[in-house]
């Protein structure tokens, strides 16, 4: 397999090496693997939602199936180890030094995710990436929820290596020159979002061990049959994964910083003000976990306190849209395809926002709860603003990581077909949400509304399916014969590339 | 700006709290929760929808004003710098 083209490598030799763009590469192909894995699932879902009454999926344990391993599969295995990648390639050359803090640690940590997803996988659970309990120890079949929990906790783990890597790289590891404000932005997302996840991440881990000793029935913790509240794991899982949003979203925030000063042709507006937005983002993450229980009996002072926490994240999340736009103005910009995605995320991540203001005021929360608005402001932050972020930095790197260049004019198909297909499906989930469609449903009365609004979904995700095919062959067929990359300026702006293409691959 | 939007939807949310609560002090007082929270929902996505408009536009604006093709284009003065 040859993925450079100056020096070509055989594949076991990046597979054994701890060198960070080793890694990071690594890290790279398999998260797009699973990214198409995750994607296929949803295809699936929303080819069974085009009509009501069982059309491809045999029965609502199986649809159940799909949706948990889509949404594990995308959260876990593309849009976290695809954060990684990026991370991987670029703090080390960011913070002027030859490596990952713990070269070793690295490689280990990348290790643990093939065997994690190989459980999710294998396993196939049908009880929710929220692994709901009391459904998921009383009744959900084994081994599968098993092997999930146990899938979750090996990705946790290697979440938390990686985590400590980056926070030491960049902490410890910095060139003596560089201040800890100099910093890029980009890294200073990879390290609040590191120290979000040191933060949040032990209390999921465990809550999987007392879910697990709940299902082997040596205790009770989730169990109303022996005293146990299930509404304790939402309070554990909810405190781990609202702040987990921000450990998905700020890293492909921080790739935005870097695409966006790019193709304008001129710095960032105000770094501080990035940076700043990424650390409160980093606290106030932390303080709006139980926004998604509302409808559990929470007290209405509890309540308050946590919608006032929620809203604390809207001026931070404002600050970088609007650091972006900033930027862009009085730019000369060149809408190449990594720019198109960025800004294409830009407003997606707006979007996506003001619907969560309208979704965290309490009353509204309680006409929404569990319907399909849900699926679908969850989405536009997942694939609008994430998956967008990270696709554009994605092309971004493509000649850093082949040395060519990818096809331009299919980079664009893909930008626009992804655009209005995203729009398509989750604009449109939010007011099939208002219909009153639930989510997580299998079949659905034949309602006209519903009908034609999992209709126009449903065509919208197969547009996206049609979007990723086609990068995914420009990314096969670019890698292997793309014209050779001007790596001093691949995307004709006339400054430099960023990143010293020198630093490839030394023998580490 | 957006603390002042933020201050504005705040009041929004009181005002109908304060209305739900104002139903059991006074238990005369004849409310339909369902009226109270849909205005509650139509005037936040007037908020909503009049901001969205607004960077939206802000956003196609600078995309058609600033691109490198438009006429009045100029080079910024950090091109060819290792800025």
């Amino acid at each position: 397999m040859v993925l450079e083209l100056h020096k070509p490598r055989p594949i076991w030799q990046i597979m054994f090496s701890t060198h960070h763009t080793d890694v990071g590469l690594l890290y790279l192909i398999m998260s797009l693997g699973f990214l198409f894995l995750g994607g296929a699932l949803a295809l699936a879902i929303r080819a069974e939602l085009f009509f009501p009454g069982s059309q491809i999926i045999a029965d609502s344990m199986t649809f159940n199936r799909m949706f948990t391993v889509h949404g594990t599969t995308l959260i876990f295995l593309f849009i976290l180890p695809s954060a990684s990648a990026v991370g991987n390639y670029f703090v080390p050359i960011m913070v002027r030094y030859k490596d990952m803090a713990y070269p070793k640690l690295n490689a280990i940590a990348f290790w643990m995710i093939p065997p994690g997803g190989a459980l999710i996988w294998l396993g196939f659970a049908d009880f929710t990436w929220y692994a709901t309990p009391p459904y998921s120890i009383i009744s959900a079949p084994g081994p599968a929820a098993d092997m999930w929990i146990f899938g979750l906790k090996i990705l946790g783990v290697s979440s938390i290596l990686g985590a400590i890597n980056f926070v030491v790289t960049i902490m410890k590891c910095k060139h003596p020159d560089m201040s800890l404000g100099q910093v890029p932005l980009l890294a200073w997302s990879f390290l609040s979002s590191s120290l979000i996840i040191l933060v949040a991440l032990p209390t999921f881990a465990a809550a999987l061990l007392m879910l697990l000793t709940d299902r082997l029935g040596v205790s009770g913790f989730f169990n109303p049959a022996m005293g146990g509240d299930p509404i304790a794991y939402a309070h554990l899982f909810w405190f781990t994964f609202h702040p987990e949003v921000y450990v998905l979203v700020i890293p492909a925030i921080g790739m935005m910083y870097e695409i966006i000063p790019r193709f304008s042709r001129k710095p960032i507006f105000s770094h501080a003000s990035g940076l700043a937005a990424f650390i409160i983002l980093a606290i106030v993450g932390f303080s709006s976990w139980a926004h998604h229980m509302y409808a559990t009996g929470m007290s209405f002072t509890e309540k308050t306190v946590f919608m006032v926490g929620t809203l604390a994240a809207v001026p931070a999340s404002a600050m970088h849209v609007f650091n972006f736009l900033a930027t862009m103005w009085g730019g000369r910009i060149r809408f190449s395809t990594p720019m198109m995605w960025a800004v294409g995320g830009i407003a997606l991540f707006f979007s996506a926002g003001a619907g969560g203001v309208v979704n965290s005021a309490m009353p509204l929360d309680f006409v929404t709860h569990d319907s399909y608005w849900v699926v679908g402001h969850f989405h536009l932050f997942v694939m609008g603003t994430i998956a967008f972020g990270t696709i554009g930095y994605v092309y971004y790197m493509f000649p850093y990581v082949t040395g060519r260049m990818y096809h331009e004019v299919l980079g664009k198909i893909h930008f626009v077909l992804a655009m209005i297909g995203t729009v398509m499906v989750f604009f449109t989930q939010h007011v099939l949400g208002l219909y009153g469609m639930p989510r997580r449903i299998y079949d659905y009365p034949p309602i006209p509304e519903w009908i034609a609004m999992n209709q126009i979904a449903t065509v919208g995700a197969m547009l996206i399916g049609i979007s990723m095919a086609i990068w995914l062959g420009n990314m096969i067929y670019s890698s292997a014969k793309g014209p050779e990359a001007n790596m001093e300026d691949p995307f004709g702006l006339g400054g430099r590339y960023y990143y010293p293409h020198t630093q490839k691959n030394p023998h580490h | 700006m957006r603390y002042i939007i933020g201050a504005l939807v705040m009041m929004a949310v009181m005002f109908t709290v304060n209305v739900a609560f104002a139903a059991t002090a006074e238990p005369g007082e004849y409310l339909d929760r369902r009226v109270e929270i849909w205005n509650l929902f139509f005037r936040m996505m007037v908020v909503a929808i009049t901001i969205g408009a607004v960077v939206s536009g802000t956003i196609i604006w600078l995309i058609w004003r600033f691109r490198e093709s438009h006429p009045n284009a100029k080079p910024t003065k950090y091109e060819g710098t290792d800025w």
